[in-house]
């Protein structure tokens, strides 16, 4: 009886190894962070055709900003790298520059469509080099409860004095605070401290000019009124906080259209681009780029989907399924119905776009502003001498990378 | 000699060096080369030097992340080890149920901890639903806000890591109860000694080096906390895990990351240590 | 008194350890307007089962689950095997010796996994092992082994030595008395073993961020939901993974009885 049970064992696990160990097809992997929604049009709509043409599959994998380089670097490190082409959000880019685990793509840079945005093509570059080629321009926009708003008989503030009106409004109706800032840490807030920093006619990188001391005094007299949720907002949280009341007004990416409105049900919500700061309205443009990844096994088939899913027609399909800007100037799809008045934020806010400079030293300027933040608008420290210290860490830093 | 020896315990060797050699043939060299990027000078690339260490201790989310990590070390530790063995002694006893109770208690072992996370964050959110239930109750009109920081937010830390792993060490000291040799405990029954006697001269004396064991794997991990944290607070809570990880992931500085998990071993190390000294040592399972 | 004392503390166990479980399969089935308000329903009212069928529906469920799985069972068999031999040996050292060589295992467990994950990911997708079963396994033994090792350590340790000397006396090899005395003894021991390499990989998520490209692990797609999806499909999914979890968790507890022991020691 035992022996029967030992004979079995050692069968199961010679298939699991086997199986294990099994070759796989060639196909070409191509990595996002996409959600369900976004997933299923990429499988039923956007690959199909180009399969059918070159005759090969694409075998997509979902993975997240964040973990994407530590996947490189594992692959890279072991020199077996599989992941044929990336998109990449364009907040975590230099990590891969600086450690080398992206191909130089500036060869490629005359042969892209001239009717691609200008703009968008630079902000793939380092140094001048091109690593990332763009296919999805983004941009953040304000969600309110509009029902809300009615109700406390409120107009969508348009800059950071109304932001401030509405939200003492709100604290004092409610006794909490209704106003959602993204101060989660990492790059979420380092990237809403950039776009209003801008807006206040600073310099961020700077860290310690004047529209940057401006941002930060307004944030911190703006953070009692905040909602206590702020604290651990970011892209994917903001929403349900919205969702469930527990703020009225934020700032997010126009995914959360999705869902907010679609998985949510919650049609009281409407969106708008966004307030001004005291020198401008400015809106930071994210968005994902593609890469290659160095030793990347089909670099020309990557090349090939990628001048695929910049085309035209791949292009007009993002704008017609999901509602996605375009990164060319020449399409004029429809945007999906329900969309409409959403899509419409996005357009005007990305007219108000700002790109961020790509620099080396970006890791340590997401620490620094990020610690700054903490200090100054959650432990109270005074703005000034503390954005001092944190301007002279970062010119250490840029001397090091 | 040696040869004398070999002869004599060559199948102890065999027996012992695939563990051994898979272990340590894969770890060893990651842990040393850990240790040298921690007394690296992240500036110039000098070896031997301290300058990670002197940057990480400077930070003041490194001072609140060993803060953190001992808080939430103690009181899980505490707590789970009073909880788990009340459980184990309850589960002792024979009662109608018993087989069902255990495999409940059971259950949230199998629950990842980042979903273990987030339901705990509908709990304690502030429009969660334990809020809810203090303003039915007419106790608060304003909610309270568990997750913002402070000591109310790692005792959340602590709850929620409770929920998660005093299974574990009722699973240990059970282990340990079943293997009193049972003629012992019904000896002491017929002999008429009261529960407390019982539990304090034969029960516990048995348990001890089960204790010990859960109290050192449960403590390793406990100081090592790292996902729960983070998926339940954000970086509210900075822990020595957290503190390392981002180091490294989010701001590119193995250095500085290795020099933090350096630290967080010799803690590790230490209370060790100190709790070998202070228990027995025949008592100890090792 | 006594008896107070453990209903209390059993009716206390049973709350705090089903309320947690309780809300998430509640919101799986809720209506989204019955939660996303400053007052959420505390009750199970309008159920619905649409978060449900979306998850189904969706089609990423069994394959991390089987993954899951399979590498966790891998490793726990992979574990097992090294450790049992070993454990054995070092249960029958000196105690210094055998505590020395312990701790030194548990060095793996003393650093943080972001340490050391990346180099040891690195030598395993060297072997060809990327996106494989058998690569997340051999890194989830690593990770389980210093804790499988111990539990063995101590409950073989328990086994009385008088049987061993007994078995000796009877001609038994070392291995042979291992085999038919040593194990059967520990079973509890090695059930619990069992239960923590299960676990530890059950549960992991950093090697399986370096080792797993297009099958995912369970925690894998459930970090994919909670960061992309709306949290009552996330609730949802993460609801019908536990329902596996709850069988594994009955038949394996079925183990851990103490009639093996005590009649050992009886014959």
């Amino acid at each position: 009886m035992l022996r029967i049970k030992t004979l079995l064992l050692i069968f199961f696990m010679t298939s699991l190894f086997l199986s294990a160990c099994a070759p796989s097809q060639p196909t070409l992997k191509i990595v996002m962070g996409l959600s369900e929604d976004e997933w299923e049009v990429m499988r039923q709509e956007i690959f199909p055709p180009f399969e059918e043409k070159y005759g090969i599959k694409i075998q997509p994998i979902q993975m997240e900003a964040d973990d994407l380089p530590s996947a490189l670097e594992a692959q890279e490190a072991a020199g077996r790298v599989e992941i044929d082409l990336f998109a990449q959000d364009n907040m975590a880019l230099s990590y891969l520059v600086n450690k080398g685990l992206v191909e130089d793509l500036s060869v490629y840079e005359k042969d892209l469509p001239k009717t691609i945005i200008p703009a968008l093509v630079d902000a793939g570059k380092f140094d001048g080099k091109l690593y990332f080629l763009p296919y999805r321009p983004n941009v953040q926009i304000i969600y309110y409860n509009a029902e809300k708003f009615k109700e406390y008989n409120l107009k969508p503030p348009r800059n950071w004095n109304e932001l401030l009106a509405v939200a003492k409004v709100f604290k004092q109706k409610e006794g909490v605070g209704k106003i959602l800032f993204k101060a989660y840490g990492g790059a979420p807030t380092a990237t809403q401290l950039y776009e209003w920093i801008v807006s206040a006619g600073g310099d961020p990188l700077a860290i310690n000019d004047e529209g940057c001391v401006e941002t930060f005094t307004f944030l911190q007299t703006l953070w009692p009124y905040c909602s206590p949720d702020s604290i651990r907002a970011k892209f994917d949280t903001s929403n349900e906080y919205l969702a469930r009341d527990s703020a009225y007004l934020m700032q997010n990416w126009p995914f959360g259209i999705q869902v907010i409105v679609k998985d949510y049900e919650k049609e009281n919500i409407a969106t708008y681009s966004g307030f001004a700061g005291p020198a401008r309205e400015a809106h930071v443009v994210g968005g994902e780029v593609l890469g290659i990844p160095k030793g990347a096994p089909q670099k020309e088939m990557a090349l090939n989907l990628i001048r695929y899913l910049e085309s035209k027609e791949v292009q007009e399909k993002l704008i017609s399924e999901l509602g996605w800007p375009s990164v060319r100037s020449d399409s004029d799809a429809l945007v999906p119905l329900w969309m409409k008045p959403y899509v419409g934020s996005v357009e005007e806010a990305l007219s108000y776009g700002v790109f961020r400079k790509n620099v080396h030293y970006w890791n340590d300027f997401e620490k620094y502003i990020n610690e700054a933040f903490i200090e100054i608008i959650i432990h109270g420290k005074p703005v000034k001498p503390t954005l001092d210290y944190y301007h002279k860490m970062l010119e250490a830093a840029k001397q090091r990378v | 000699m040696i040869i004398k020896a070999a002869k004599k315990y060559w199948l102890e060797v065999l027996l012992v060096t695939p563990l051994l050699a898979y272990l340590l043939g894969f770890t060893l060299w990651p842990i040393i080369h850990s240790t040298i990027y921690a007394f690296t000078n992240y500036i110039n690339g000098d070896f031997p030097s301290l300058v990670s260490f002197e940057a990480i201790i400077t930070n003041f989310q490194f001072k609140e992340a060993v803060f953190n990590t001992l808080f939430i070390t103690f009181f899980s530790l505490f707590f789970e080890l009073v909880l788990g063995l009340g459980l184990a002694l309850l589960l002792l006893e024979k009662f109608r149920g018993r087989k069902f109770f255990r495999a409940l208690m059971l259950l949230p072992l199998g629950i990842p901890t980042i979903v273990v996370a987030s339901n705990m964050r509908y709990i304690f959110d502030t429009n969660g639903f334990l809020n809810e239930i203090f303003y039915r109750l007419h106790l608060i009109e304003i909610p309270i806000n568990w997750l913002g920081g402070g000591i109310l937010t790692l005792f959340t830390v602590v709850i929620a890591d409770m929920w998660k792993v005093t299974p574990l060490v009722m699973l240990i000291l059970l282990a340990g109860i079943e293997s009193i040799p049972k003629e012992v405990l019904e000896a002491a029954q017929i002999d008429g000694a009261s529960y407390l006697r019982r539990l304090w001269y034969i029960i516990l004396p048995f348990l001890r080096p089960f204790i010990t064991m859960a109290l050192i794997i449960r403590g390793i991990d406990a100081f090592r906390i790292f996902e729960m944290p983070l998926a339940l607070t954000g970086r509210v809570v900075p822990v020595l895990g957290t503190f390392s990880y981002f180091e490294y992931r989010e701001y590119g500085n193995i250095y500085t990351s290795a020099a933090a998990a350096a630290i967080l071993m010799l803690m590790i190390m230490v209370a060790i240590t100190i709790y070998l000294k202070v228990v027995k040592q025949d008592e100890v399972a090792l | 008194m006594k008896k107070i004392i453990f209903v209390l503390l059993m009716i206390f166990a049973v709350i705090f350890v089903l309320t947690p479980i309780y809300l998430m399969v509640k919101i799986s089935l809720s209506p989204p307007a019955e939660i996303l308000t400053a007052h959420p329903s505390l009750g199970m009212h309008a159920i619905t089962l649409k978060h449900w069928k979306a998850v189904i529906a969706s089609g990423e469920l069994l394959p991390p689950l089987s993954k899951s799985v399979i590498v966790a069972l891998m490793s726990v068999i992979l574990s097992l095997l090294l450790a049992i031999p070993g454990a054995y040996v070092l249960s029958r050292l000196p105690y210094r010796i055998s505590s020395a060589l312990l701790l030194f295992i548990f060095l793996v467990r003393m650093i943080p996994q972001i340490e050391i994950a990346l180099p040891i990911s690195v030598s395993f997708i060297r072997l060809g092992l990327l996106d494989t079963d058998l690569g997340l396994a051999l890194a989830h033994t690593l990770n389980v082994l210093p804790i499988v090792t111990w539990v063995l350590v101590s409950s073989f340790k328990a086994v009385p030595a008088d049987l061993e000397d007994q078995a000796a006396i009877d001609g038994c090899g070392k291995i042979r008395t291992l085999v038919k005395i040593v194990l059967p003894l520990s079973l509890p021991g090695i059930v619990v073993a069992a239960i923590f390499g299960f676990l530890g990989s059950w549960d992991e998520f950093i090697y399986a961020i370096y080792l797993c490209l297009a099958n995912k692990t369970l925690p894998l797609e459930v970090y994919y939901y909670i960061n992309r999806a709306s949290f009552f499909i996330a609730s949802a999914y993460a609801t019908i993974i536990t329902i596996p979890v709850i069988i594994v968790t009955y038949v394996m507890q079925k183990y851990l009885k103490s009639e093996y022991l005590a009649g050992a020691v009886k014959g």
